[in-house]
């Protein structure tokens, strides 16, 4: 008997324009950069992060006072000689801080989208899992990749600035410059891949960072301290799980020249070609497997 | 029905900012036995000021204090307080049994397997104490919570919003527990932002807006104050001034204001009958309502109302 | 205090917790066992170098006890559950201490086996060099858990801060800076070692006995009163 009445109260669809895929992945993407660097979280969230980058730049930068001063005392001419810390040798130096701060800061990227179980608000829009892991990927690697190329421009402009001519400095050594590019490109997907992958067994973040510092630190001595004892060719494979030393032995490779840190690791008497092997095995392994757990996820 | 006694819990000058946001602003009063509701919209600062009441955060500027001492620091205390917090996780590898019976010993409850039976009754989860508490449902771990908050025979109960997530059965039964409790002499502090829940339930009502107090006293005062202010409506039609013209002859209407762009607002108390009334005067003149509206139909404005005054 | 006792013992317990920290522990124990088959044994030096103060104190303790004694508040902060122990009409520090002392029976037991068998084994049935060892990583344990309980009460990023601390200051700095070892867990673990085993694991400065004694006492005491007095202070969740 009653009619019923509808009233408008004010709801308006959106008519605008909708984009797609692409936009989303673009999202996440700008989202895991803004939270790698604590971009607008406040103060305490940049802490972490930005501590670690002034860490590894200050290396680079004390790295380059250092080289100043000793051709000050020493004289420009002789300082080649004594085979001062250079670009081929910061990676292998920063390298136990770089994987620290991956092990730090990657987790943040994966782990608290799935504790919380926003993952599946992400994947209830046009994003499937890959989508998502791939843009978390790349947004963790552009930071890994300014991580360890800053601290290398410090050098270089701190090497340049401290040479009696700057600009001479430049020609003779440009060369530095691509190769320091590609080794540091080597050494963040590196370091990234392996980072998200442990990331992503785990939704406690705690874990996750000690895991792989655990696993960077403790296998670094161990492995060493076996590889020394047994020697011959069972101890150079031995050294090869030395997981710190995998990216900077293709570090080594890209400049030829061997790095300080790596100058008595019995793996380094493989051949280049063994060396990059084992690093891609290293490298695109964790990756796929990265990739396939997220594949599957679905809302 | 309050009855006149010493009041439990008093709150006096209180303020709590974080940084240069106020969470709670210079808000003060007395709560004595029986039960007050803890009124006000998401985010008005409730959960602030009960944890201030119960010493889990500190406050800004004002004073505390329960039962005459200082609720900040003050662990002995807590042998008379039972709190159930907003926050619904729990140990999930543990039996419910075993948490309320941990509750009980680490408030120094004395015969420690009758209270907790006595608890679990009261919230009616025998059959499931001793299951593991990330095999319940969300509503029986907010009774088993409820229960944990009671072993220990609190004389003030203080609980921020406990009937989130119950179904209508559980809610029953809840605010019947509720009355059962208060009747036997407690305090008890109930926070929710829906109106109807506390309507049914508390003495006294408290109403925070913007970490304000904006109204305290008796339930039905208030939602006497409520029904004196006119509502506004929105209506956008093609003919407006022949609309307002017809619209102020109904009897659910107050007043009828003309927008210079078009619209107009319709002032009524009933909207209840406006709502049959107006469609049927619109189809009776021959004008076509595009929209109707109600401008101020949110918690928030009403309270708002409630300040402004 | 047992019920919060035995609570934590179970939150922090867990079957690949258990797992992993075996296969860390098990690590030195493999060294060392590897180290007496071979034929070209290291220097006694080298051997403790890597392996007690590089292995045993410098990372694996550290990073067991960093997982797990962080996780001993920062796990119930996090799980907002915290406000469960502390509306309790009991002692701020009847909360800590049981925390604290869960969070080394858990971690004490892996390291003081592994570094029990370990130096049985590198030390041939040594019993002093034994004993040294042994008691300098429990030691190690202990202060660690003090200070890694007390960050997890402090900040929600206890992880990071306590990798920067065991990388960068233990294991970067001090390379560099031999004041850094006034100051690190790592070297009064270490010193530990050496005061107890004079022949042994001398590798630069120590303090002497008495005086990490005495040092280890106020900084296990320090963190453990810090701790009380921030979870007194803080808004809880």
């Amino acid at each position: 008997m009653t009619a019923g009445t509808v009233f408008d109260i004010g709801y308006q669809r959106y008519t605008g324009p909708r984009e797609g895929r692409a936009r989303a992945r673009l999202a996440v993407f700008k989202d895991g950069v803004r939270t790698a660097l604590g971009l607008g979280r406040g103060a305490r969230a940049k802490v972490l992060p930005w501590g670690f980058i002034g860490i590894l730049v200050s290396v680079g930068l004390i790295m380059a006072m250092i080289a100043g001063a000793a051709s000050r005392i020493v004289g420009a001419a002789n300082v080649e000689q004594l085979n001062l810390p250079s670009h081929s040798d910061l990676y292998g130096i920063t390298s136990i801080i770089l994987f620290v701060f991956a092990a730090v800061v990657a987790p943040e990227l994966l782990c608290r989208d799935r504790r919380e179980g926003v993952i599946h608000l992400y994947l209830v829009r046009p994003l499937t899992g890959s989508d998502y892991i791939v843009a978390r990927w790349a947004a963790f690697m552009v930071v890994m990749v300014a991580a360890t190329w800053l601290p290398q421009f410090g050098l270089l402009v701190g090497l340049a600035m401290g040479a009696p001519a700057p600009v001479d400095y430049l020609r003779e050594h440009w060369l530095d410059i691509p190769k320091f590019l590609a080794a540091g490109v080597a050494m963040a997907a590196y370091t990234t891949t392996l980072a998200l992958l442990t990331a992503s067994f785990t939704t406690r973040r705690a874990y996750a960072s000690v895991f792989l510092v655990g696993l960077f630190v403790i296998t670094t001595p161990f492995t060493t301290g076996l590889a020394s004892e047994i020697g011959g060719t069972a101890g150079q494979w031995i050294s090869m799980f030395n997981l710190t030393n995998i990216p900077v032995h293709v570090n080594d490779l890209i400049f030829g020249e061997v790095s300080e840190i790596t100058e008595h690791a019995p793996a380094g008497a493989f051949s280049g070609a063994v060396l990059v092997s084992w690093y891609l095995a290293w490298t695109l392994v964790p990756g796929a497997v990265l990739w396939w757990r997220y594949r599957r996820l679905a809302p | 029905m309050t009855r006149h006694q010493t009041p439990v819990i008093r709150v006096d000058g209180v303020s709590r900012w974080f940084g240069s946001v106020v969470a709670v602003s210079d808000v003060t009063f007395e709560i004595r036995p029986g039960i007050t509701g803890l009124l006000g919209p998401n985010g008005a600062g409730k959960t602030t000021l009960l944890r201030m009441m119960t010493g889990l955060a500190a406050v800004s500027h004002g004073t505390v204090t329960v039962f005459g001492e200082p609720a900040r620091d003050n662990p002995p205390l807590y042998r008379r307080i039972g709190v159930m917090s907003e926050h619904e996780t729990v140990y999930g590898f543990m039996r419910g049994r075993e948490f309320v019976r941990m509750m009980g010993r680490l408030r120094g409850v004395a015969d420690l397997d009758a209270a907790v039976d006595k608890a679990i009754g009261l919230v009616d989860l025998a059959d499931a104490q001793h299951r593991p508490m990330g095999t319940y449902s969300r509503g029986m771990r907010q009774r088993m919570r409820l229960a944990a908050t009671l072993v220990h025979d609190p004389e003030i109960l203080i609980l921020d919003e406990p009937l989130n997530g119950a179904d209508p059965r559980q809610r029953v039964h809840f605010q019947r527990l509720l009355r059962q409790l208060a009747e036997e002499g407690r305090t008890i502090v109930l926070s929710s932002h829906i109106l109807e829940e506390v309507e049914q339930v508390a003495d006294t009502v408290l109403l925070i807006i913007n970490g304000k107090l904006a109204a305290s006293g008796g339930f039905r005062a208030i939602r006497a104050a409520l029904n004196e202010r006119p509502y506004h409506v929105r209506v956008i039609c093609d003919e407006p001034r022949r609309l307002a013209a017809a619209v102020v002859t109904l009897g659910s209407v107050d007043a009828v204001n003309v927008d210079p762009d078009g619209a107009i607002v319709v002032l009524s108390r009933n909207v209840r009958d406006l709502q049959i009334e107006l469609p049927r005067l619109a189809q009776a003149a021959s004008i076509s309502l595009r929209r109707v509206e109600p401008l101020d139909d949110s918690l928030e404005s009403v309270f708002g109302y409630l300040v402004e005054r | 205090m047992g019920s919060v006792y035995l609570l934590t013992l179970r939150q922090l317990f867990g079957r690949w917790r258990l797992v992993i920290m075996t296969v860390l522990a098990a690590m030195p124990v493999l060294v060392a066992a590897l180290t007496l088959r071979s034929t070209s044994a290291p220097t006694v030096r080298e051997f403790e170098a890597i392996v007690f103060s590089g292995m045993l104190a410098g990372s694996i303790a550290p990073l067991v006890v960093l997982a797990i004694a962080t996780a001993a508040f920062a796990n119930e902060i996090e799980d907002k559950t915290l406000a469960n122990l502390t509306l309790s009409p009991i002692a701020r520090w009847r909360i800590v201490v049981p925390k604290l002392l869960a969070a080394i029976t858990i971690a004490g037991p892996f390291m003081a086996v592994s570094a029990l068998v370990t130096s049985h084994l590198a030390f041939l049935g040594d019993v002093r060099a034994t004993v040294a060892v042994t008691v300098s990583i429990l030691v190690g344990v202990a202060l660690y858990s003090s200070a890694f309980v007390w960050l997890g009460l402090v900040t929600t990023q206890a992880i990071g801060f306590g990798l920067l601390y065991i990388v960068l200051w233990e294991g970067f700095f001090s390379g560099f800076v031999s004041g850094v070892r006034m100051l690190s867990i790592r070297h009064y673990a270490i010193a530990w070692m050496h005061g107890l085993d004079q022949r042994r694991f001398a590798a630069g400065e120590h303090l002497s006995l008495g005086a990490v004694i005495v040092t280890s006492t106020i900084v296990f005491g320090g963190f453990l009163l810090l701790a009380i007095r921030r979870l007194r202070r803080m808004d809880v969740p």
